[in-house]
């Protein structure tokens, strides 16, 4: 067998082992539990098109995910649309506050990149918190909004079970793991990694360094605002500080960050690696311990930093390649 | 024979320092052009001025005609200026074969394309047999090569180099020679900036001397070095009379 | 009339102790040109040793701020050596050093959290000699223990001034930021250098802590505000510029007190990052920042 059949045949069955999970985990609790991995790893995929490929260092992240919640909330309790279809809006919305967001601010330094991500985002919450009513649109500021129970249905974007969340945000995922593969291997895949690398000599090739990262920015906010409108119908009830916080932007940049930023895999592995943890820290040990959860997290965060600063897919990766070289008795020759 | 690059009265100064003055030059197509002078004469300045890098205190510069000093390097790249960094700049993490179909793609969006235009420019400068090897993992001499590489594949009409040829030994400058005479048989128009004399007097049909920001002297190799002017500005006063 | 007036030096106090927190992060910023995003929790690790300092001991507060500054400073010199040197050297040649931004924010989760784990969420207070006192300036009334954080931190800001201009080591700190390989060639130690800068910058973020704790609850997640605070600031009075600190502190407070006459004190946090996002994009070195920081 070779190589190429072998990783293809390997991630088939993950594919096949994946949708088929549910008829072997039922239990409603364990399925959420998968749900928000599914979602933590889509929301660090799209991350991961300017964190990752741009090179830079978006810490404000989450405030796309709030636009997309927002938005399609808004557009479903005030006017009666489809949150599919406000799902859209929302993430045209995003795309556009984004490219504002980076117009200005891509060609700042590294740190003041950082700094002002953060100004935006925590300045755009704090807007939304303060503000009960925009002209017709009611925010409701700080409570947040709840979305009343309807007649399940696809239209309506709710379900009774668990189940259709399930596999809306695994074919999300998917299709957001498929686009990143396609972009990397594309023009733009190549310019926005130049780009990040060495912007000069980019330019110098005839790269326009500043518009592909407004290119990259506008497809990430797009993509993160659209599972903004997943969790506000998953949960029904969302508010400023839990989408829009600071909290959400960090985790999502360091998931990316541990498991690799930049590569494919590495958002997906460290949402593997961390979500778990952090969940069952919260459950289990949060009552003695308030906060352990995110000391470990941040622990983690610094020991990667430290020894393996492109993450843990490299290592992973490293690991896998030998293991499979053997099985496909192509050892040796690199 | 028409002219492909025209430098009229151009000038640059850094706050109170004039890096260079009032500098007329003109490169014919087809030309190898090498422009030589003492350390801190300006020469750099001048590339990143046609390059884009910097824009000019005054003057103009005109590429086939057009002028072009307020256009970005990438447009200038597009429009068929390319150049080469004194300190190369290779995309340290990418193969070599990554590195120069970022060149191949200014001219075409399919990725196998671009890929086999990059493997013809690997093949030109002998450099196929490292396409795989990561950038950061070469010598100086190759990562030389590379850097030419990656701007010949942007399908230039006029080619930057500068400094190519700092910190190679003998038979590699014979080397590079042979391939910048290379590069102006396949039609590219070659500007050097070079501080090797006996790279410049090989490759070169023309010289232009500056010294402080300023034209000292212009004209075939053998007419500059013979130039009282030049010989006093690197070697010194005492040199002067001959 | 009288209301803004009160509330004018109200902010002219506070903002003179937004621009002490500022004093310790924009020495560290400007010696070694990097982002400490964990300066809020210094500053919080600060306030609560002082706080149970003076709870455990009921000791004066200017006492503690001769004791817990030192201890600061060696807290600040061990991080910085055995957690964010490694980092440093090995981004050396990065262009874009990005590492040493992340570990720092993973500082500021650690440290925030395990505060939040030993001493619960509630927001103290303490009883100390000072509190609630105040004296009076014609009709205005003047808070002392914002009056003396003023005085602290105009004294620090003067202090670190001549600190940098007339010793050996503040020289050797001027020299490493302005050009760390030059530096290095005159025979100075720069990893060395970042130890003492950011002990330093740790040490006077203590004292901010200190001065904070008579009026100000103390909590584990205390930090943040001022550090986003402070980097505003930082960013609005230069890199690296002491004066900056202070009138950049000074703007911010007077802003944050004045404007709070006029709105809900949720849109006055607004404002400021509009202020902060103007400054970057019409002035990114600020008040007296060199352009060459960019």
């Amino acid at each position: 067998m070779s190589r190429k059949q072998l990783d293809h045949t390997l991630l088939g069955l993950v594919g096949l082992i994946v949708f088929a999970l549910p008829l072997v985990v039922t239990s409603p609790t364990y399925l959420q539990i998968l749900i928000l991995l599914f979602f933590y790893a889509y929301l660090t995929t799209s991350w991961n098109l300017v964190g990752g490929f741009a090179g830079v260092l978006p810490l404000g992240h989450s405030v796309f995910v709030g636009i997309g919640a927002y938005t399609s909330t808004i557009l479903t309790l005030q006017y009666g649309i489809s949150p599919w279809i406000g799902m859209l809006v929302g993430g045209l919305v995003a795309a556009l506050v984004g490219v504002i967001m980076g117009l200005p601010t891509f060609r700042l330094r590294g740190a003041y990149f950082c700094l002002c991500t953060i100004a935006f985002a925590e300045g755009i919450r704090v807007m939304v918190e303060n503000i009960d009513n925009l002209g017709p649109l009611h925010i409701n500021g700080p409570r947040g909004l709840l979305i009343p129970l309807k007649e399940p249905s696809f239209w309506h974007y709710q379900f009774m079970s668990k189940l259709p969340y399930y596999y809306i945000i695994l074919v999300m995922l998917i299709l957001v793991l498929a686009l990143t593969w396609f972009i990397s291997r594309s023009k733009i895949g190549y310019y926005l990694a130049a780009g990040g690398e060495e912007p000069e000599a980019a330019a110098a090739l005839g790269v326009n360094v500043a518009n592909t990262k407004l290119f990259a920015m506008a497809l990430s906010c797009f993509l993160t605002a659209l599972a903004g409108t997943f969790y506000a119908q998953l949960m029904l009830y969302f508010y400023p500080k839990g989408l829009m916080g600071l909290d959400l932007s960090f985790e999502i940049a360091f998931i990316a960050l541990i498991g690799g930023r930049g590569t494919i895999a590495g958002p997906v592995i460290g949402a593997l690696v961390l979500r778990p943890l952090n969940e069952f820290t919260r459950i289990y040990l949060s009552d003695m311990l308030p906060g352990l959860h995110l000391v470990i997290f941040g622990l983690i965060l610094i020991l990667v930093m430290l020894y393996k600063p492109q993450g843990l897919t490299a290592p992973l990766s490293a690991f896998y390649n030998r293991l499979a070289d053997r099985l496909t008795g192509q050892g040796g020759a690199k | 024979m028409s002219n492909i690059l025209e430098i009229s009265n151009l000038s640059k100064h850094f706050g109170g320092l004039t890096a260079v003055s009032a500098l007329d030059l003109t490169l014919a197509k087809g030309e190898i052009l090498a422009l030589i002078g003492p350390n801190g004469a300006g020469k750099s300045t001048v590339f990143n001025m046609v390059a884009g890098v910097y824009a000019p205190s005054e003057g103009d510069i005109r590429f086939n005609g057009r002028p072009v000093h307020r256009e970005k390097p990438w447009d200038r790249c597009r429009m068929g200026i390319a150049r080469t960094f004194q300190i190369v700049k290779p995309f340290a993490s990418k193969t070599v074969l990554y590195n120069v179909m970022v060149g191949a793609y200014l001219r075409t969006n399919s990725t196998e394309k671009a890929r086999h235009k990059a493997e013809e420019v690997l093949a030109t400068l002998a450099l196929d047999h490292l396409r795989d090897r990561p950038a950061a993992n070469l010598t100086i001499a190759d990562r030389k090569r590379l850097e030419i590489a990656k701007a010949l594949a942007t399908d230039p009409q006029l080619l930057l180099l500068d400094e190519v040829m700092a910190g190679l030994r003998p038979t590699e400058v014979d080397d590079m020679i042979a391939i910048i005479k290379g590069l102006r048989d396949q039609g590219v128009t070659v500007f050097v900036i070079e501080h090797i004399m006996r790279a410049v007097m090989a490759l070169s049909d023309r010289v232009v001397v500056i010294h402080f920001g300023q034209k000292i002297a212009q004209g075939t190799p053998e007419e500059v070095t013979r130039d009282e002017n030049v010989i006093k500005a690197y070697l010194g006063g005492e040199y002067g009379a001959a | 009339m009288t209301a803004v007036i009160q509330a004018t030096l109200n902010g002219i106090m506070m903002g003179s102790m937004y621009g002490l927190t500022a004093l310790g992060l924009t020495l560290i910023f400007g010696v070694m040109k990097v982002v400490n995003f964990a300066h809020g929790s210094l500053l919080m690790v600060g306030m609560f040793s002082g706080y149970w300092l003076i709870r455990l001991t009921g000791i004066h507060p200017y006492l503690a701020l001769v004791i817990i500054p030192p201890i600061l400073f060696v807290f600040g010199y061990f991080l910085q050596d055995v957690v964010i040197k490694p980092v440093f050297r090995a981004e050396r040649h990065v262009r874009e050093p990005s590492t040493v931004i992340i570990v720092t924010t993973g500082l500021w989760y650690m440290l925030d959290n395990l505060a939040l784990m030993c001493f619960g969420a509630e927001y103290r207070t303490v009883r100390t000699a000072i509190s609630n006192k105040s004296f009076a300036l014609g009709q205005y009334i003047v808070s002392i223990p914002k009056f003396s954080g003023f005085v602290v931190a105009v004294l620090t800001a003067v202090g670190l001034a001549l600190f940098m201009r007339k010793t050996k080591t503040g020289m050797a700190l001027r020299a490493t930021s302005l050009d760390r390989e030059a530096a290095n060639l005159m025979g100075i130690d720069q990893y060395k250098v970042y130890n003492i800068a950011f002990g330093l910058g740790t040490a006077i973020a203590g004292i901010a802590g200190c001065v904070l704790i008579p009026f100000y609850y103390v909590y584990p997640t205390v930090g943040v505000v001022f550090d986003i605070r402070a980097f505003i600031i930082v960013v609005l009075g230069g890199l690296g510029s002491i004066p900056g600190a202070l009138l950049g502190g000074l703007v911010i407070g007077l802003v944050e007190s004045v404007f709070s006459q006029f709105m809900a004190s949720t849109w006055t946090e607004a404002i400021i990052y509009a202020i902060f996002l103007v400054i970057l994009f019409v002035k990114p070195s600020g008040f007296f920042g060199h352009k060459q920081d960019w």
